[in-house]
């Protein structure tokens, strides 16, 4: 469950995001879609309480991010949009240390059937300056889902995938969304996000232009009519310039 | 096509700058550099461009002697670590660049049209940068050493072309080395026969000076500075003189005392520089000239290179087993960070080479004892142990760097943990905290295993003994108040950290950067240290009347620990506060 009212962020005098209000349940997937430099990743750091906002509140499966933060952190993982890894710890060591960060008991059979699951399994003695940008991604997937988070955010989760990537990390992400989790991605795959998302959010400078179900969405901007493309909706959304 | 290589420092350069002061106008960034220039200002510009005019200021009242000590404490080891880098460069395993560079680098200049000579002259061009500032720092430090003679402006050119030679030099051992492996030599063979060199070398150089010299007299051992000019004194002669010439030339500028000096010593250095230069441009060619047999190999490092697999720069990682088992049930998570940053460092650094350095240490001591004459020995021992901890105790939080200031790049993932701001400086701490208190446990253990005590009443053994206790119980404490200040500035200054963090760039260059570190660190925890130090004096004083003086220094080992306890902790909390709040991205802009 998340629930944000009146998110803003300001950097210095420039403003990234301002007033954010929406909420996700628990087996949502909400796409968070706008131009470049809307404040997508500025809006999931924000929620992930790696920076802290400027104004409002997010509360993360019921914890207050800015009050309460350990407690809110321990629930949710955050994948941003690089992998960022150590240079010096091996695959498998990368899940040793997540494993002690997070309080995970006996994580050693949970994160092998990840590591075989993200198909890294092979994988699991290299350090990370020998994996492919695609395989450093799936490894900073499988560090975030070992502590079975039940809030999820995702910034870009699908660039860098191969197409098989691709269509694993959609019915991952799918899997556990059925299973109750709570899930917001960015992405500019338009057409990938339709498959996915529940529900979607545009961001336009920072601000909310509209959210809702996809149904609801397409709707308010199909003007009558029938089986607008996400894409279509999002050029007609953000006037089709850039930020 | 070298002026846009030109362009690309240049420019970078500008606006590097140009971000340094756009940074100031944050507040904290402006408070810091006005700090950060005043202690600069009183501690080494002033010297250096306004002599102290028969000021009875401290450095005049003492003898040179005293005042050489301390740079003499910094400046050995910068000549070791000089001659490891030389003495690596040629041993280097072959997978080591001679060049290192950047990844956009990599990206931008690899798949363009150039040669690789420009390539090459684009990066003496760019470590010229790093070389004229570090120079231009060491002249500063080096002008405050009176006894050293010269000025400023010698210092500074004196230090420039130890630099530039030196670096030249490593550059041209790695293309050489590339060479000899394309070549065909094993890299058995060539490490063999470089370290038959050098310890041809240095027999050499033995036999020469047993053979011809004089022994020292007992006025040549009265100090350090009798010493080395009797070394100096003893290199000026017959075979001694053709074996360290190389050596010689180079460092003579620097050392100059006058300025008629310097100049006639000028000329043989730039010389020598010369040739260096003209060895790594020649060394470059006939790399790209080798025989076409050895083509198609090169054609897959290119392209290679080209996909940015070739990881120029780059650590030689290689993957190792955990420094111990890791199980994830009902641990402290701080001890996570001191698992992973242990993983970084050198495999030697860990608690078995301790173990069997203090088995060493007391089994060697234990031996020396009963010698017939022991005292001599045991005495060497003493002083050894006690240079070395000083080393470690002043430098090493300078070069044992696992910590967050290593790891600051990684700041978003760490910052989604679910810790407490304290909690990641802590683990971040615990890496080189460990390191450094075991090193000086270990010189305390020499220390006093080895140290003979003069025959003073009150230097009763039980004395002896609370001592060397409460400085154990002392040492981890010092240390970590040690690491905390360059971690404070890691987590407050992040956007001048991050750029003296440039892959590459870790070497001796950057060594001016590090002495004024070394300085200011310095500096800071005389103040952090006072209270402590004072209430000590205090207690001790008092104390000693009362409860007699072994249980007097007993007591205020405990309030000694609790007042820095009380410091790291209030430290600690706050760097934790600020480290919540960090937003890496935004301090990296301008
Ligand atoms: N640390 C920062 N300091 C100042 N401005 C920032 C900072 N981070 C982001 N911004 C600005 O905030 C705005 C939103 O950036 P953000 O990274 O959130 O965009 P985004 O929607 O993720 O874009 P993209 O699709 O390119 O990933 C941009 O204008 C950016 O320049
Ligand atoms: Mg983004």
């Amino acid at each position: 469950m998340i629930e944000v009212t009146g998110l803003a962020k300001r950097y210095g005098t420039f403003t990234a995001v301002k007033d954010l209000s929406f909420a996700v349940r628990p087996g949502e997937v909400l796409g968070l879609v706008g131009p470049n430099g809307a404040g997508k990743t500025t809006t999931l750091r924000c929620l992930a309480g790696i920076i802290p906002a400027s104004a409002g509140t997010a509360r993360i499966a019921g914890h207050d991010i800015a009050t309460d933060p350990v407690a809110a952190k321990r629930t949710l993982a955050f994948f941003p949009d690089e992998p960022r890894l150590f240079d010096y710890l091996t695959v498998r060591q990368h899940l040793a240390f997540v494993a002690r960060i997070y309080g995970v008991t006996h994580h050693e059979a949970l994160a092998q059937s990840l590591l075989e699951e993200l198909e890294i399994a092979d994988k699991a003695d290299e350090l990370p300056g020998a994996l492919s940008r695609g395989m450093k991604q799936k490894l900073a997937i499988a560090c975030g889902l070992l502590h079975s988070p039940s809030v999820m955010f995702f910034d870009e989760p699908l660039t860098g995938l191969d197409p098989l990537g691709i269509r694993r990390m959609k019915d991952s992400i799918l899997a556990r969304a059925r299973a109750g989790a709570t899930i917001v991605l960015s992405s500019h795959l338009l057409h990938l996000l339709e498959e996915v998302c529940s529900h979607v959010l545009i961001l336009k400078k920072g601000e909310k232009i509209a959210d809702g179900t996809l149904a609801d969405v397409s709707a308010r901007f199909a003007n009558g009519e029938a089986n607008v493309s996400l894409e279509e909706i999002f050029i007609r959304a953000t006037g089709g310039t850039e930020s | 096509m070298l002026g846009a290589l030109l362009y690309l420092r240049l420019t970078s350069l500008r606006n590097l700058l140009r971000m340094r002061l756009l940074r100031l106008k944050q507040p904290k960034y402006l408070v810091g550099a006005i700090v950060g220039a005043a202690y600069f200002w009183f501690f080494f510009l002033r010297r250096a461009f306004i002599p102290p005019v028969n000021s009875p200021s401290m450095a005049h009242g003492m003898s040179p002697e005293l005042q050489t000590l301390p740079m003499m404490f910094l400046a050995l080891p910068l000549v070791i670590l000089g001659l490891k880098r030389v003495i690596e460069a040629w041993l280097a395993p072959d997978d080591k660049p001679g060049l290192a560079f950047t990844e956009a680098e990599v990206a931008f200049l690899f798949p363009a049209p150039l040669t690789r000579r420009m390539l090459v002259h684009f990066k003496l061009l760019g470590s010229q940068v790093t070389i004229l500032f570090s120079s231009l720092l060491i002249g500063l430090v080096a002008t405050r050493w009176v006894a050293l003679g010269g000025n400023y402006p010698q210092h500074v050119v004196g230090a420039w072309v130890i630099f530039s030679t030196l670096n030249l030099h490593i550059t041209g051992a790695a293309f050489t080395v590339k060479r000899l492996i394309d070549g065909g030599v094993s890299k058995a063979r060539r490490q063999a026969a470089v370290t038959a060199i050098i310890l041809g070398f240095l027999a050499l150089a033995a036999f020469v000076a047993w053979q011809t010299a004089t022994p020292p007299t007992a006025a040549d051992t009265a100090s350090p500075l009798r010493l080395i000019a009797y070394a100096t004194h003893l290199t000026d002669t017959g075979v001694l003189y053709w074996l360290v010439l190389p050596f010689k030339i180079v460092l003579r500028p620097f050392l100059a005392d006058d300025t008629a000096e310097f100049l006639r010593a000028l000329g043989p250095a730039l010389l020598l520089l010369a040739a260096h230069y003209v060895w790594v441009v020649r060394a470059e060619t006939t790399f790209e000239e080798a025989s076409i047999a050895l083509a198609e190999k090169r054609t897959a490092q290119l392209a290679a290179m080209r996909e940015g697999k070739y990881r120029l720069g780059a650590a030689p990682a290689k993957a190792r087993p955990g420094p111990f088992r890791l199980n994830a049930a009902g641990g402290r998570p701080e001890l996570a960070f001191l698992w992973k940053n242990l993983l970084s460092t050198n495999s030697y650094l860990r608690p078995r080479t301790a173990f069997i350095t203090a088995f060493i240490i007391v089994v060697g001591c234990n031996w020396l004892a009963i010698q017939p004459r022991p005292q001599p020995k045991l005495l060497v021992v003493t002083i050894i142990a006690g240079i070395t901890a000083g080393y470690i105790a002043f430098l090493g939080p300078q070069f044992a760097r696992q910590d967050l200031r290593s790891d600051l790049v990684h700041a978003d993932i760490l910052k989604s943990y679910p810790l407490h701001g304290w909690q990641v400086l802590l683990g971040e701490l615990l890496t080189p905290l460990a390191i450094l208190t075991s090193m000086l446990w270990l010189a305390l253990l020499a220390f006093a295993l080895s140290f003979e005590p003069p025959n003073l009443p009150w230097l009763t053994p039980g004395l002896r003994l609370v001592g060397i206790g409460a400085s154990a119980l002392v040492i981890p404490l010092l240390c970590a108040l040690q690491l905390l200040i360059p971690n404070a500035a890691a987590v407050l200054f992040p956007g001048w950290m991050q750029a003296t963090r440039h892959r590459g760039e870790r070497g001796i260059e950057m060594l001016g950067q590090r002495i004024i570190f070394v300085f200011g660190q310095l500096f800071v925890i005389v103040i952090a240290l006072l209270p402590a130090v004072l209430g000590a004096g205090i207690l001790i004083f008092v104390l000693q009347w009362l409860v007699g003086l072994v249980v007097a220094v007993a007591i205020t080992t405990i309030a000694v620990v609790v007042i820095l306890g009380a410091e790291i902790a209030c430290g600690l909390w706050w760097l934790g506060q600020r480290f919540e709040r960090l937003d890496l991205a935004a301090e990296l802009r301008p």
